[in-house]
Parts: structure tokens; C-alpha cells; sequence
């Protein structure tokens, strides 16, 4: 009676203790996963703290980005920076997901619940493989819970690139609202700063001897070159970013000048200055000038070539207007 | 006779005064030779002009005809044509259509301006329209320039104390017209005191029909450009007489002018900013004198006090970084007149360092100081707008709305030629001459020339401030250059005789060659005996002069031409034309306004995309909610998204703003490209910076990122507002044969949804062309709608049990809920029930 007592309770504590053992087994592993979880967002804040933009292999990814545990959201450029790949949008786009990253880094609610990471193609070909990505650059989020959906990946194409337009991507995934804060970028007034104290020291040195200052011709040819950049639409370029000419994918053809008059071409607008600038110093020929100083025979010569560009490069000038603006009517000399 | 040598007199004086200017002692001008060549070219005038007074007093007993009085004339009838041209080339839309006011903005002066003159000027100043922006309204008398207004207000009440009963409609329509000849007017005074008068009149005659300029101010495009840049240039030749003569009285003048361009347009700030760049340059050049002091400070003073005045500047000028350039000038002018003054007490070498440091600490302290002003707040920064000058990828980041308006885009070159056609080219050769032959108020063209280039190049609506400038020195390269080749023909020239009552330009600079230039003509008695006759040779001049006057033919041509086909549509009113050549009148817009007019309640509001805001509220007489002023971008957001939200959403919106019509241009019909569906995008784009969570742009495009109409168009797009009240019931409507129902012409496409219903609005009205569709929003209904009542009905059924009485079971009440997991109390309770 006593033994069975006994080994009842044997039985008993046996049971206790495989249970203790399941139950501290279980417990370890959710305390080694919270463990896991707690020792990555560690590391990950680590190696934020080093660079705002994590740089990530293969392996590297799969355990960050791609296995299970995560609270935190992971927004990862993949790119192709290697000077090889010859990728000048990498470069372009990488610049502007760092500006990203760095307001993120530095901003008042830096917190690890989001983390930003590049992977390049020439350190992890694998991921790429694995994500079925075969172009570069392209931003793809994952999400701290789930995997990854349509919108999450960002649309280079059509939003543009620009850090503003990332963190507004960025806001609506992950709901962090990142202010983008551009570091100031002194290179223009760095640049403007050597050139004023080139000029000074310029002027310091030649301070006996100033009169070039007053050559009328310089600032002449300084005035004109503005009027012909601006007249000939080198703004809308800068704005738009056309390209420089237009060859035909079918017939391997180059076009220079834009088939309609709402857009243009870099070579056209510098064939229109060439224009406008012949026309301008054809009339500025038929003026009295310096070089005919009495000498009639010279005038003539002077004169017919200064007629000539006027009338020749303005009849060119306006038959390429006619044929850019539909239905204009006029021509002169040239059709 | 005795009166134009006396008018000649005076003529010589002011020049005279010029030529003094240039030989002003304070002058440090090393560039010598253009110097002499100035103080010489004043001796040949001076001389020419001793010797046509010897020739008059000893000479002739009696001329036959006063070379002056025919100068006069020909001057006053010249520019009595120029202001004609100037006047009747913007007729176009008026004899084509009919004397209306055109596309948008002009609406709302329209409207205001009647407002002025039924109510009277101080009614105007305090006016509250509530049927704006419902349901903030605006405060017009302080958020307009009222000088447009008051101009033709003041018109109207000479014309009706003179007993010309007059409609106000017709003061407003045919106001900018009429300030385009005043326009051309001032253009010929200040070339005229730039260089002389021959390139005077030609400038005038150029400005008179430059497209450029004619493209704001048509007749009938009754909008503050109109009258501005008639300010902008007699601002501008006041302030080079008050620079020439240095006198307080033309000083003050300018800043008169100027007060009266602060009412008219917004871009006064390009005067304000000019005028002290002018001075600076002069102070680097060594140009200060006395008369620029006198001159720049009246005008800042008085102009800036007069500006104030106005409601809508108020204290802009002394806290805004606008009109800081004009501050920092004046105090640098104050600092620079003292050390001036100094100079008389100290030696040469203390002069100099104490003149050198104090103006660059002076430059230095103003820059700091304003700089400072601004971080501490006392000084505004540059607004948007004029800051999207400056660095051109502004506005398309940051004012979305500023960047969807056509005319802030960059300008091509093809609209620089399209403008101003042969003077885009010849305009930089008068840059050139006006630069190597440079004095004061020259360097003032320059400058204009140059700022007004940049400006017209980073947006095309700047071209308008580009053009006078262009005229005028156009005008001084081809009147320098006929100067050169028709003074010869003088002679041959009143044989000929031959005149073109059209090309009046070309016949009045060949007059002005002939007569006016007394320069020109003391510089051939001077030459022709040495040059002339040893042969530039007839023929080349004649070919020259030829050349020119057939590109000046083309340009009037080209002018007329674009006048006509480009400018004077009053795009309220459309035409087409017929295979047959006929003219088909496309009247929908003021169907669609006339019906609001006189259908609708007095006090219905009627939502539109802000294009349309002043078009309802002039011609409609409605309450509007969001209008061209786009001064409020949520209240405009809040529209958008009502118009890209599906009709569910829609409807609470509509509901919160109480708006009983909604209104769409749909141009599907006729092709008319300008309609709200192309324009929806900008809508989508606006409402997703305000309400970014519940509009995406993203949704409104298909998965390759297009926007399309068609089937292969993405569902939000095809739920949305917009969509469904410019494509309701078009499935059903086929155009012609060739096309299969509901397509879409602007767009070339069939349109992808054609069973189109509304639950809370219904159609109202729906124009001749379907060009306006006008919607109801129905009120609330008192019952949900039956449909969801019979489907709950049939959900719902009563519970049977199908349990026999034999197998129920007790069941106990209030059973606690276990939770999985969770240990109560030790761990060993646990193990137990394990």
C-alpha cells in the first residue's frame, strides 16, 4: 500500500517534473525567441547608430528582413553601386534614400521601430534571385507583421525619386512621419565664396590696373550671352531635362528639333542661339563699326556679309519655327 | 513757326542737360573713348543746331516749310497711328464674337468693377462677398488691386457726366485696348530719352502690335496686365527724367506712377526692385551725382508711403524681403551722399580708406541687418511665388497649385519667336549699342533688359514684362541701322514718295530717317562728303533698307496673323469651323450659367474645380465655393476630394458644405481638350497633400502607371465623382457612325463604364454640346433605402431548434470564460488539470 502510495507519488512528482521540464522548454524557446528578436533590433540598432543606412549580404538579409520575428519595419534599397554596373540612377536615387535615412537618424521620434538597409547586386546576387528583382534600384518595405504587399514596393518610375517623395511613401507604409531635412548644400555657396575672392584677389593684383573693367565690349558679350541663353529656352531645359536629341528606334534616324511646339530638344535650342546669335551680329555688321574705320572697300564687304546673315539665318530661323508650329503661314527665301 | 523752334529750344535744352550729365565732375569714367565720342557727338549737335539758328536768322528770307513743324506733325500723326493700330488690332474677338468679357479672371473684375459703380468706391473698399468661398466669403476691398477698377469705374462716371450713357460692360471690354495706345505712348517717351526720337516712334509702333503684349490685353480681356504695363513703362520714363534732371518734381511723379502701378498689378515688385538695382550699378560705376540721390530718395520716400495706402499692400513694403533691396539702397544712398559730404574736410589719402571701409561696412551692416530681421521675424521671407523665381524647382515640390497653372510653366523658345518674332533676334544688337554707348539711364535699359530676360525665360507669363523691353531696344538696333543707310536717299526720297498706309511703321521710321533725327542729319553733312561719295554704293543700301523693311512687313504680318488665330478667342464663347468652311458658334458655357441664373434658387451653391469659380459667380450670379483666387489650398483640396471621393463619400462632403449643384466641364463630346477630366489629375494631386490617407494618385492609375478612360482604366477612377457625372448616360449617346457609343473624342477612346447611376444626385441639366452638365444634390432621404430593409428580412430567421426534447440538455447560465493560457494562480494548479 505503501510502495503503491509511493509510487503514486513517484508518478506524480515523474509527472510533474516531464511537465516542468515541457512547460520551462517552452518557456525558454518564447524566451529565446524574445531573446532573438530583443539581440537583432540590438544589433540593428548598433549598427544603425554607425550608418543611418544599414548595408546588408545575403545572409544578412534572411535573418534581419526575411525570417520571422520582427517588430520593426525594414525599408531596403536594393542597388547597384559598383562603379562597373555604370548605374548613374543608383547613385542618384542611393543619395536620396541616405538623405532619408540621415533625417530619419537624427530626427526628435528616431525610434527602432524602422530601420533603412541597402543591399547591392554585387554583394548579394542571391537576394535579388530571391525577390525576383532583375533591375536596379528599387525600394522594397517589409512590413514588421506579414509579408510584403503590392504597394510596398516603390514606384521609381512614377513618383519620382526625390527624399520627399520617398518619406511620404515611407509615412503611408509604415505610418513614421519622416521630415526630410536636407543638409544644407554649401557646395554652391562654397563655389560662389572661392569665385568672389578670385575675383577680389583678381582685382587686388590688378588694382593699377583696372581698365579692363570698363572694356564695354566684355560686359557686352557678358549681357548678350545671357539674352541668348534665356531666348532660346536653356530654363526650360534646365527645368524639364529634355534629352539631348531624338534618335528614332526604328530606323536608327537622330531628329535635333522637336516635333512640336510644346516641347524641345538640347541641340535644338543650341541650333535656335547659334540662330538668333548670327542674325544679332548681322545687324550689328551693318552698323558702323571699328573695323571698317574709313576704309570703304571694307565697309562693302562688311556690309553685304552682315546682310547676308540677316537675311539668311532669320529665313532659316522662322522655316524651323514653321515647321514646329503647325499651320503657320509664312515663310520668307527659305520654304 | 515761333512756337516750334521754341518747342525745338527746349528739346535742345533737356538734351543739353544730358550731355552735362555725362561730363559731371564726381564722374570716374576711364572708358575714354566713348566718352569723347559722347562730348563730341554733343558739340556736332550743338553746332548743327548754331548753324540752322544762323541759317535762320541770316540765312533764307523764308522757307518754305518749318523743318520742325513737319517734324511735329509727323511725330503727332505717327503716333496717332501707332495708338490706332494699337487700339483696332485688338478688335479681333469683338467683331468675330461680340463685345464680351473673356476667360476667367476677368470675370471677377468685371463683377467687382460693377459692384463699384452701383455701390459706390467706399462700399467697395468694405465689400464682403459671401457668395465667395462659401462659406468663409472674401474680403474683396482688401484682397485686390483696386486700380484696374477704379480706372474704368472713373471712365464710366466721366463719360456719364458728359451724358454718354455707356454700359460699364463696355468701359471694361474695351478699357485694356485703349491703354495699349497710352501704352504705346510712354514706349515713345522713354526711348525717346534712352536714345532719340526716331526709335521712339518706332518703338511705339512696335509695342502697339506686339504679340506679346497683345496676348494679355485683347479686347474684352478685361484683367489688371491690361493697364499695368502702360504703369510699368511711364513709371519707368518718369524715373529717367527724374534721374536725367535730378529734379524733385519728376522724382515725385515717378513715385506717383508708381502708386498707381502698386493698384493695378502685383508686379510692382519688379519696379520696386529695378529702380534700386539701377542705383546700385551706378554707385559701382562711379555714377553716384547729386541727381540720383535727390531722384531715388523722393521716389522711395513718397512711393513707399503711397504704396501703404493701398489695402492689399498695406505693410508689405517695410515687412516683407521684397522690398528690402529698395530699404538697403536707400540707407546705403544716405551713408554714401555723408561720406560724400566728409570729403570736403579731409585729405585725398583719409578720404579714400574712410570712403572705402564706410561704404562696404555700411553694405555690409544693411545686409546683416535685414538678415538678421528675417530670422528674428520682423522681416517676412520671400513668398512662394518669388521664390519659385529664384530657385525654379520650388513650386513644383512645395505650392502644387502655383505649378499647375499652364502659364508659370518654363518658356520654350518657340514661344519667345511665337511672341516676338524678328525683335527676339534683333533686340540683343540693341543691347549691344545701348552698352557701348552707355550712359545713366542706359544702364537702366540694361539691366531691365537683362532681370526681364531671366524672368520671361523660368515662366511664361513673365513674357509680358519682357516685351516693352524688347520693343524698345529692337526699336534702337533697326532705327540705328536705317539711320546708317537712309540718309543718303534723302534727296531721292520726296521724289519718290511712294507710301504704304499700312506698313506704317516702315514709312514712319523712313520719315523720321528723312526729318525728325536732327542728330542723324548733322552726322551726314559731317560724312557724306567723305564716305558717302566714294560709294558705299546706291544698290547695297538699297538692298539693305529693302531687307529690312520686308522683315519689318513680316513681323506686322506675323503679328496679325497670331492677333488673330492665338489671342482674340474669348474661350467662353468656342467656334469650330464646318467642312464647308462655315463657322459653327459653340455657346455652351453661357448656356449653362444663364440656366443657374434663372433656374436656381438666389442662394444655391454650386461646387466646380476652382477654374470656373468667377465665370459662376459673374454670369451665373451663384455662390461658389471655391474660385481663381486660390488663397485657401485645403478649402480648394476639400473640393478635389469631394471630386475624386466615390459618391458615398462625395455626398457627406457635399452635405457638410451644403452644396446644392455641383457643376462639370466635360468635353468628350466636341473634343474640347481643356476639360475637367484632363484636368482631373491636378485635382487627385491637390486633394492627396491635403487628405493624403483617403486620396492616393497612385489608385488612379492603371498598374503601368497611365490614366485611362477606357476599361483598361483602374475601378477608383471609374467610382469616382468626377468621372461619373461626365460620363452619366454617355454610354448610350454614339456620335457617328464610324464609332461605337460612348466614346470619348478629347481622349480618342470608349469609355469603360457605361451603366452609370446616381443614388444622391441627379442630373439637372446638361448643355446643347454636353460641354457643362449641372447636378443636383438631392436631400436627404427620410427612409434607408428599401433594398437593404428586404435583404435584412430575409437574413433574419427565427432560431429553431431541431434538438428532440430528449437529447436537451441543461445548459448553465453566466459560464465562466476560460482563458487559454493564462495561469491563474501557481504553476502547480495547472499541472494538475494536466
Amino acid at each position: 500500500m505503501v510502495t503503491r502510495m509511493r509510487f503514486a507519488r513517484c508518478g506524480f512528482l515523474l509527472g510533474v517534473a516531464i511537465l516542468a521540464v515541457i512547460i520551462c522548454d517552452q518557456q525558454s524557446y518564447a524566451v529565446k525567441k524574445e531573446e532573438q528578436l530583443g539581440e537583432r533590433v540590438k544589433q540593428l540598432v548598433e549598427w544603425g547608430n554607425k550608418r543611418a543606412v544599414i548595408r546588408m549580404n545575403g545572409d544578412k538579409y534572411r535573418l534581419y528582413a526575411k525570417s520571422a520575428p520582427r517588430n520593426y519595419s525594414l525599408v531596403i534599397m536594393l542597388t547597384a553601386m559598383q562603379p562597373q554596373r555604370q548605374c548613374s540612377v543608383c547613385k542618384a536615387v542611393g543619395e536620396e534614400f541616405q538623405i532619408m535615412a540621415n533625417s530619419w537618424r537624427y530626427s526628435q521620434a528616431y525610434s527602432n521601430r524602422l530601420f533603412f538597409a541597402s543591399v547591392d547586386y554585387d554583394e548579394a546576387a542571391d537576394v535579388f534571385k530571391s525577390l525576383k528583382i532583375n533591375s536596379a534600384p528599387s525600394i522594397i518595405h517589409f512590413p514588421a507583421k506579414g509579408k510584403s504587399k503590392k504597394g510596398d514596393t516603390y514606384d521609381i518610375q512614377r513618383l519620382g525619386f526625390q527624399a520627399e517623395n520617398l518619406a511620404k511613401w515611407v509615412a503611408e507604409r509604415t505610418d513614421v512621419h519622416i521630415r526630410i531635412f536636407r543638409p544644407p548644400n554649401y557646395s554652391g555657396t562654397i563655389a560662389l565664396g572661392i569665385l568672389l575672392a578670385m575675383v577680389a584677389g583678381f582685382l587686388y593684383f590688378r588694382r593699377n590696373n583696372l581698365e579692363f573693367l570698363y572694356n564695354k565690349t566684355m560686359w557686352g558679350v557678358g549681357a548678350l550671352s545671357i539674352v541668348f541663353a534665356m531666348t532660346s529656352g536653356q530654363m526650360w531645359n534646365h527645368i524639364r531635362g529634355p534629352p539631348y536629341a531624338h534618335r528614332n528606334p526604328q530606323n536608327g534616324q537622330v531628329s535635333y528639333i522637336h516635333g512640336s511646339s510644346q516641347g524641345q530638344f538640347v541641340a535644338e535650342t543650341h541650333i535656335v542661339i547659334l540662330l538668333n546669335a548670327a542674325v544679332t551680329c548681322g545687324i550689328i555688321l551693318l552698323n558702323k563699326n571699328s573695323i571698317t574705320d574709313g576704309d570703304v572697300r571694307k565697309r562693302r564687304v562688311v556690309t553685304v556679309i552682315g546682310l547676308a546673315l540677316v537675311v539668311f539665318f532669320f529665313s532659316l530661323l522662322l522655316s524651323i519655327f514653321r515647321a514646329k508650329y503647325r499651320g503657320y503661314p509664312y515663310s520668307f527665301l527659305i520654304k | 513757326m515761333n512756337m516750334a523752334s521754341a518747342g525745338q529750344q527746349g528739346q535742345y535744352d533737356a538734351t543739353a542737360g544730358d550731355e552735362n550729365s555725362t561730363e559731371d565732375p564726381t564722374v570716374i569714367f576711364p572708358g575714354g573713348r566713348a566718352k569723347n565720342s559722347d562730348a563730341m557727338y554733343a558739340i556736332t549737335r550743338i553746332r548743327g543746331q548754331q548753324m540752322s539758328d544762323a541759317r535762320q536768322q541770316a540765312g533764307k528770307p523764308k522757307p518754305p516749310i518749318h523743318i520742325g513743324a513737319v517734324k511735329g506733325l509727323l511725330a503727332v500723326v505717327i503716333l496717332f497711328l501707332a495708338c490706332l493700330a494699337a487700339f483696332s488690332s485688338r478688335l479681333f474677338a469683338v467683331i468675330r464674337f461680340e463685345s464680351i468679357i473673356h476667360e476667367f479672371d476677368p470675370w471677377f473684375n468685371y463683377r467687382s468693377t460693377h459692384y463699384l459703380v452701383t455701390h459706390g468706391f467706399y462700399n467697395f473698399l468694405n465689400w464682403f462677398d459671401e457668395r465667395a468661398w462659401s462659406p468663409l466669403g472674401r474680403i474683396v476691398g482688401g484682397t485686390v488691386y483696386p486700380g484696374l477698377m477704379v480706372t474704368s469705374g472713373a471712365i464710366y462716371n466721366i463719360l456719364h457726366s458728359l451724358n454718354i450713357p455707356i454700359h460699364i460692360r463696355d468701359v471694361c471690354v474695351f478699357l485694356a485696348p485703349l491703354f495699349s495706345g497710352l501704352t504705346a505712348l510712354a514706349a515713345y517717351g522713354l526711348t525717346t530719352e534712352l536714345w532719340d526720337a526716331s526709335a521712339g516712334l518706332l518703338a511705339a509702333c512696335f509695342i502697339a502690335i506686339v504679340p506679346g503684349y497683345i496676348s494679355r490685353s485683347v479686347a474684352g480681356s478685361y484683367d489688371n496686365e491690361g493697364i499695368a504695363i502702360f504703369a510699368l513703362l511711364f513709371t519707368y520714363y518718369l524715373w529717367i527724367k527724374a534721374v536725367k534732371t535730378g529734379s524733385i518734381a519728376w522724382a515725385s511723379a515717378t513715385a506717383l506712377l508708381y502708386f498707381y502701378m502698386v493698384s493695378a498689378w502685383g508686379g510692382y515688385v519688379f519696379i520696386i526692385n529695378l529702380i534700386p538695382l539701377h542705383v546700385c550699378v551706378l554707385l559701382l560705376m562711379g555714377r553716384f551725382s547729386n541727381r540720383v540721390y535727390v531722384a531715388f530718395c523722393t521716389f522711395y520716400i513718397l512711393g513707399t508711403l503711397m504704396s501703404m495706402q493701398i489695402p492689399f499692400v498695406g505693410f508689405q513694403p517695410v515687412r516683407t524681403s521684397e522690398h528690402m533691396a529698395a530699404a538697403g539702397t536707400f540707407v546705403l544712398l544716405q551713408a554714401f551722399a555723408f561720406l560724400r559730404y566728409i570729403q570736403d574736410f579731409l585729405t585725398k589719402q583719409e578720404f579714400r580708406s574712410l570712403f572705402f571701409f564706410g561704404v562696404l561696412g555700411t553694405a555690409g551692416i544693411t545686409f546683416m541687418g535685414v538678415v538678421f530681421l528675417t530670422y528674428a521675424g520682423y522681416v517676412a521671407p520671400w513668398s512662394g511665388r518669388f521664390y519659385s523665381l529664384y530657385d525654379t524647382g520650388y513650386a513644383k515640390i512645395h505650392i502644387p497649385i502655383i505649378a499647375s497653372v499652364s502659364e508659370h510653366q518654363p518658356t520654350t523658345w518657340v514661344s519667345f519667336f511665337f511672341d516676338l518674332h524678328i525683335l527676339v533676334c534683333t533686340f540683343p544688337a540693341g543691347l549691344w549699342f545701348v552698352i557701348k554707348d552707355i550712359n545713366d539711364e542706359r544702364v537702366f535699359i540694361a539691366l531691365y533688359a537683362l532681370s526681364a530676360v531671366y524672368f520671361a525665360g523660368v515662366m511664361v507669363r513673365l513674357m509680358l514684362t519682357l516685351t516693352p523691353v524688347v520693343c524698345i531696344l529692337a526699336a534702337i538696333a533697326i532705327s540705328k541701322t536705317l539711320n546708317e543707310y537712309l540718309v543718303d536717299e534723302l534727296p531721292k526720297k520726296s521724289l519718290t514718295g511712294e507710301e504704304e498706309e499700312e506698313e506704317e511703321e516702315e514709312d514712319a521710321d523712313r520719315k523720321n530717317r528723312k526729318y525728325y533725327d536732327k542728330a542723324g542729319k548733322v552726322r551726314r553733312i559731317k560724312t557724306d562728303k567723305g564716305k558717302d561719295d566714294e560709294g558705299m554704293g546706291g544698290n547695297l543700301k538699297g538692298f539693305v533698307v529693302v531687307a529690312i523693311i520686308m522683315t519689318l512687313m513680316l513681323f506686322s504680318v506675323h503679328c496679325t496673323w497670331v492677333t488673330s488665330n492665338a489671342y482674340s478667342s474669348p474661350s467662353i464663347v468656342l467656334a469650330s469651323h464646318n467642312q464647308d468652311g462655315s463657322r459653327v458658334i459653340l455657346d455652351d458655357f453661357r448656356e449653362a450659367y444663364y440656366w443657374l441664373r434663372k433656374n436656381t434658387d438666389d442662394h444655391a451653391r454650386v461646387m466646380s474645380w476652382w477654374d470656373y469659380g468667377y465665370q459662376i459667380a459673374g454670369m451665373g450670379n451663384k455662390t461658389t465655393l471655391v474660385d481663381n483666387n486660390t488663397w485657401n489650398n485645403s478649402h480648394i483640396a476639400l473640393v478635389g476630394k469631394a471630386m475624386s471621393s466615390n459618391e458615398t463619400a462625395a455626398y457627406k462632403i457635399m452635405r457638410d458644405l451644403s452644396v446644392d449643384y455641383v457643376l462639370v466641364i466635360f468635353g468628350g463630346v466636341i473634343g474640347y481638350s481643356g476639360d475637367d477630366i484632363n484636368k482631373f489629375l491636378w485635382m487627385v494631386r491637390i486633394a492627396e497633400g491635403e487628405h493624403p490617407r483617403d486620396i492616393k494618385e497612385s489608385n488612379y492609375f492603371t498598374p503601368n502607371g497611365e490614366f485611362r478612360v477606357d476599361k483598361a482604366g483602374s475601378p477608383t477612377l471609374h467610382n469616382c465623382l468626377m468621372y461619373k457625372m461626365c460620363y452619366y448616360r454617355f454610354g448610350e449617346l454614339q456620335l457617328d457612325f464610324r464609332s461605337p457609343a460612348g466614346f470619348d473624342r478629347t481622349r480618342g477612346v470608349e469609355i469603360g463604364k457605361k451603366d452609370i447611376s446616381f443614388e444622391h444626385l441627379e442630373e439637372a441639366y446638361t448643355t446643347e454640346h454636353w460641354l457643362v452638365r449641372v447636378y443636383k444634390v438631392k436631400p436627404l432621404s427620410n427612409r434607408v433605402p428599401s433594398q437593404n430593409l428586404l435583404k435584412r428580412k430575409a437574413g433574419v430567421k427565427k432560431y429553431v431548434s431541431k434538438k428532440t426534447s430528449k437529447k436537451r440538455r441543461g445548459s448553465i447560465k453566466n459560464k465562466p470564460a476560460v482563458k487559454r493560457g493564462k495561469r491563474t494562480r501557481g504553476g502547480g494548479k495547472v499541472n494538475k488539470r494536466i
